[in-house]
């Protein structure tokens, strides 16, 4: 699946902030992780992932400063989750449990 | 929030920044990708295919980012809005007044924006105006004059510079009949290339084609079309009659098209020929010593103006070898003057342009004058709200947006008021259209808020907003937050903005001085024209005109329609006496011509002002004969006779008896039969002119009026009265005459005043909003001094200082205020009025009188500006103020 949002609107940023809540990383790596820890569900390619960074950095949850990596010493734009960021997953991960609950309530009635 | 904020605002300014910035995030995004496939063992093209299809086009990616950036921006525009809204909401008398006094300021500039746009900036409504030229010739080096026929004709054929040339006599008179009662309306007679060179696109039909050159052809303006046909499209392709002759409709004008000049109202065309018909004259019209017509010339596609000039001289310099008899030497290095078509008339560009560059000037104190007191508001605003600034500014909130979210709020006040600005402007020039100037031609003089000025407004909204909210803005957004947050008196304590609302009010009573200043010359200037003793008496007369030649009346046949016309008048009941004259006095200068007296060679020629008078005149206009006699039965076969005016006499004849004088004009010699007073000729503001009158049955052959002649009717009761009664008199002589310009004389004496009424009117207006905007700043600063320092006078009160002491300590202190605007501004009036004195009739730029008056006059508003609060101040009640904080 390419985008988690076109599933659930909102899913695409909680996943990121979760992501970055582990360390600051930059974007292929973020993708990586992401497609990872869903067990290659999401797949996020660059046109989902740059506009929600851009976003969430807008929004001041993250935050990006640029960095060389020390591998390939190629620069890339490294995010980090900000402390209104980690409120913010804090807020999102009762919501989604909420969520989550309610579906599966509603959904083992209808069964 | 805020950062969110923050970052969208520098987003905006920095865009290139963030742009490269985006382009390297992707770009490095792609490359990581490309590594990895190298890694994993592809070819370097390979990877970078593969790289390629997982990214997708990098364009679609930055431009799914930029999407993200407006609608952050956008969001973070309408998020200021809303709050500026609410706060708006929440004071919602502040809103009020701020958008009145911004309103004021803002239409009084629109208004005048409107005067300036239609009679400096505008062009006639034709396809590409700025490359329409109006070509003037030069006489003796001096701009400006008409063509004659063979000289347009050489501009025409030489000058390649211009796609074309079109040539048009600019006044012609025509007696339009059929629909309805006949009347006479002004047109002009053009080349037939005329509306192809204007690049005029017709309403209904089209303009002439060649072969229409000496066809009875007619295109009709819009207004005229709309007023006389109905707007009847069928029109085109009827004849109407034109002075008697059928002319066959074959378009109408665009509305607002008057003819290329600025002012001038013609309302039809006919192709030149037509002139024969229309207004025969001996002056030979091919003549190269006959200048009558007006040029105007279209540039040829990629010709500078600059290109034509230096075409235009070589022409003219060889025109002037060709023909040396009619180019006087001066000429050779000059010939041709051009300017843009529907430019001021050269003449009296330069008192236009002064004189609207004083009202721009007086319109804009006026918009400072409300920009000063909505400051000051707001600055008080500030004050109250510095709290809450405080608080925000504690909490982490950086300026940036501080500042812009309150300068969102007085922008968008300021919005309000250019709103309410282009609103008042629209009624303003509405009114201002009621004033007519006094002229034997058609004048349009009307003004209109168009389209053109909405920038004008915009950006005087946007401008005034950002003034006036800026220093307010700036004031709040740093606060002292500990002293802020402990309630303590910031802005009264360090006295930094309180030096500076003192400085404001200072000005703005200052500039409202300049205002007053300008004001009250312009009311003295206005009583003074209106009680200017004119020599005649204008009550109880009623004009009304025609124009024989317009109908084919022979000279003979026009001397005896005009005396049945007068004998039918004189027997209307009520009248007491009638009388023709060729021009009514005071219609802006009529005919004139040089005079010497004859048998005194060497004299030289002088300029006399020449009307024509029948039996009867100088009893009508009550002007009292001083020695010899009226006119009586002065006919064309009796030797011409003249009665001449004080002036005339004294000037022509200074020691000698002028009855039975001879005078001469070029071959026409008049016999001195009579002397009357002096009367003003022209304008009622001119210095005293020689007048010659002549009587109108021996001249009426020789020298017939281009624009008819009038009858002069006075009535012993209401002039109105007999209007229709005389109408029909005309009528019953001759159904087909039109009859035009029925007015009372005093209506047309308002008329004669159009410029210091205007002038009055105008700089009145402004002076008392600037005054009372004015008025309002000083009442408002004292009032917020009296409520700032109700602590400090509830203690002096507690301590034994009486409160009369109190008030006057308050009113001390406001009258220092005052004066401190009040001195500098008489002295910036002073220097500034020299600038007025062309308009000013019968007072001296700097009228002691005048400035002494509007000195008093604002010490006394200022003071019970300051005497209102300052009774609040000795009202105070130490007990209760005291304890309250």
């Amino acid at each position: 699946m390419a985008n988690p949002s076109d599933l659930l609107p909102g899913t695409l940023d909680l996943l990121i902030l979760r992501t970055l809540e582990l360390k600051p990383m930059h974007g292929v790596v973020i993708a990586d992780r992401i497609e990872q820890a869903t067990e290659g569900v999401f797949v996020i390619g660059p046109g989902s992932l740059f506009p929600a960074l851009h976003r969430l950095a807008d929004k001041g949850w993250i935050d990006g400063q640029w960095i060389v990596v020390p591998e390939s010493g190629r620069r890339v734009k490294q995010y980090t989750l900000t402390q209104a960021g980690q409120a913010r997953l804090a807020e999102e991960k009762r919501n989604w449990k909420t969520v989550l609950t309610a579906m599966n309530l509603a959904l083992a009635e209808e069964l | 929030m805020l950062s969110r904020l923050y970052s969208a605002l520098r987003r905006l300014f920095r865009r290139q920044a963030a742009e490269s910035e985006l382009d390297a995030e992707v770009q490095a995004y792609y490359q990581i990708l490309v590594d990895r496939y190298v890694e994993a063992g592809h070819r370097p093209d390979e990877a970078r295919r593969l790289a390629s299809l997982r990214c997708g086009h990098p364009e679609a990616v930055k431009e799914a980012v930029r999407d993200v950036w407006a609608g952050a921006m956008l969001a973070a525009v309408l998020r200021d809005i809303r709050y500026a809204l609410r706060t708006i909401r929440k004071a919602p008398m502040y809103a009020v007044v701020t958008v009145l006094m911004l309103g004021i300021g803002i239409g009084a500039n629109v208004t005048v924006f409107s005067i300036v746009d239609r009679f400096v900036l505008g062009h006639p409504p034709v396809a590409d105006p700025s490359a329409l030229m109006m070509l003037h010739t030069t006489r003796d080096g001096h701009c400006c004059g008409r063509f004659s026929w063979p000289t347009y004709a050489d501009v025409r054929d030489r000058a390649r510079s211009f796609a074309g040339v079109a040539a048009y006599y600019e006044l012609l008179p025509a007696a339009i009949g059929g629909y309805g009662d006949p009347e006479r309306v002004w047109g002009q007679a053009v080349t037939a290339n005329y509306f192809d060179v204007a690049r005029l696109a017709m309403f209904v039909g089209r303009g002439f084609t060649p072969a229409e050159e000496h066809l009875p052809v007619v295109v009709i303006s819009h207004r005229l079309w709309t007023r006389r046909f109905g707007a009847d499209p069928s029109i085109v392709g009827r004849a109407i009659p034109l002075s008697g002759r059928p002319y066959t409709v074959v378009g109408v004008a665009p509305e607002g098209f008057r003819g290329v000049d600025v002012i001038l109202d013609a309302q039809y065309w006919v192709t030149l020929d037509n002139l024969s018909h229309l207004e025969p004259r001996t002056d030979n019209r091919r003549s190269r010593d006959y200048q009558w017509l007006a040029a105007v010339g279209r540039l040829a596609p990629g010709t500078s103006r600059r290109q034509a000039e230096a075409e235009l001289k070589l022409v003219g310099a060889l025109i002037a070898r060709q023909y040396p008899a009619s180019t006087p030497a001066a000429d050779r290095d000059s010939g041709f003057v051009m300017e843009v078509a529907g430019s001021l008339p050269p003449r009296q560009r330069a008192a236009v342009i002064a004189f609207l560059a004083s009202l721009s000037a007086v319109s804009l104190m006026v918009l400072a004058i409300a920009c000063v007191n909505v400051t000051n508001l707001s600055l008080a605003r500030a004050a109250v709200r510095r709290r809450e600034m405080a608080m925000r500014v504690a909490l982490g909130a950086s300026r940036g947006p501080l500042l812009r979210q309150m300068l969102t709020e007085s922008i968008l006040l300021s919005f309000g008021g250019g709103l309410l600005g282009v609103f008042a402007s629209h009624w303003a020039a509405r009114a201002l259209s009621v004033f007519h100037m006094a002229a034997p031609v058609p004048l349009d003089t009307s003004i209109a808020v168009s389209g053109s000025v909405l920038p004008f407004a915009f950006l005087l909204s946007a401008g005034a907003g950002l003034l006036f909210g800026l220093a307010p803005a700036w004031a709040a957004s740093r606060p002292d937050i500990a002293a802020a947050l402990k309630g303590e008196e910031l802005l009264t304590r360090t006295g930094h903005w309180w030096g500076l609302r003192n400085i404001l009010v200072a000005a703005e009573v200052a500039m409202s001085t300049v205002l007053l200043c300008a004001t009250g010359l312009f009311l003295r200037s206005l009583s003074n024209a209106a009680h200017i003793d004119t020599g005649f008496r204008s009550g109880g007369v009623l004009m009304m005109s025609v124009d024989p030649r317009l109908h084919g009346y022979s000279p003979e046949r026009s001397v005896e329609l005009l005396r049945a016309v007068r004998e039918r008048v004189a027997s209307v009941p009520g009248v007491q006496s009638v009388a023709w004259t060729d021009a009514a006095p005071l219609s802006g200068g009529h005919r004139s011509d040089g005079f010497d007296v004859v048998g005194k060679p060497g004299g030289g020629a002088r300029i006399v002002d020449l009307f024509m008078a029948t039996p009867g005149y100088f009893e009508t206009l009550g002007i009292p004969l001083l020695a010899g006699r009226a006119f009586e039965n002065d006919s064309a076969s009796s030797a011409r006779v003249a009665v001449v005016n004080q002036y005339f006499a004294t000037h022509f004849f200074p020691n000698e008896e002028p009855i039975g004088q001879r005078v001469r004009d070029g071959d026409r010699v008049y016999q001195i039969v009579g002397v009357v007073r002096d009367t003003k000729s022209r304008t009622i503001g001119e210095e005293q002119r020689a007048i010659l009158f002549r009587a109108l049955e021996q001249d009426i052959a020789a020298d017939p009026s281009g624009s008819g002649y009038t009858l002069m009717i006075r009535v012993a009761a209401d002039p109105v009265s007999v209007a229709s009664a005389a109408q029909s008199a005309v009528h019953a002589i001759d159904p087909a005459l039109a009859v035009f310009g029925v007015a009372t004389m005093e209506q047309h004496m308002t008329d004669a005043l159009f410029l210091p009424r205007l002038a009055g009117t105008l700089f009145g207006v402004f002076g008392l909003l600037g005054l009372t905007l004015a008025g309002i700043g000083l009442y408002s600063i004292i009032d917020y001094w009296v409520s700032r320092r109700r602590r400090e006078i509830g203690i002096r009160v507690a301590i034994g200082a009486r409160p009369g002491a109190v008030q006057a300590l308050i009113l001390r202190q406001g009258m220092t205020l005052a004066a401190a605007g009040i001195a500098p501004g008489i002295a910036a009036a002073w220097a500034l009025s020299r600038l007025l004195t062309s308009f000013l009739y019968g007072v001296a730029p700097n009228d002691a009188a005048t400035f002494g008056a509007i000195s008093v006059f604002l010490l006394v508003v200022t003071f019970v500006a300051c005497w209102i609060p300052s009774r609040r101040a000795a009202a105070v009640d130490p007990s209760l103020t005291l304890r309250c904080d």
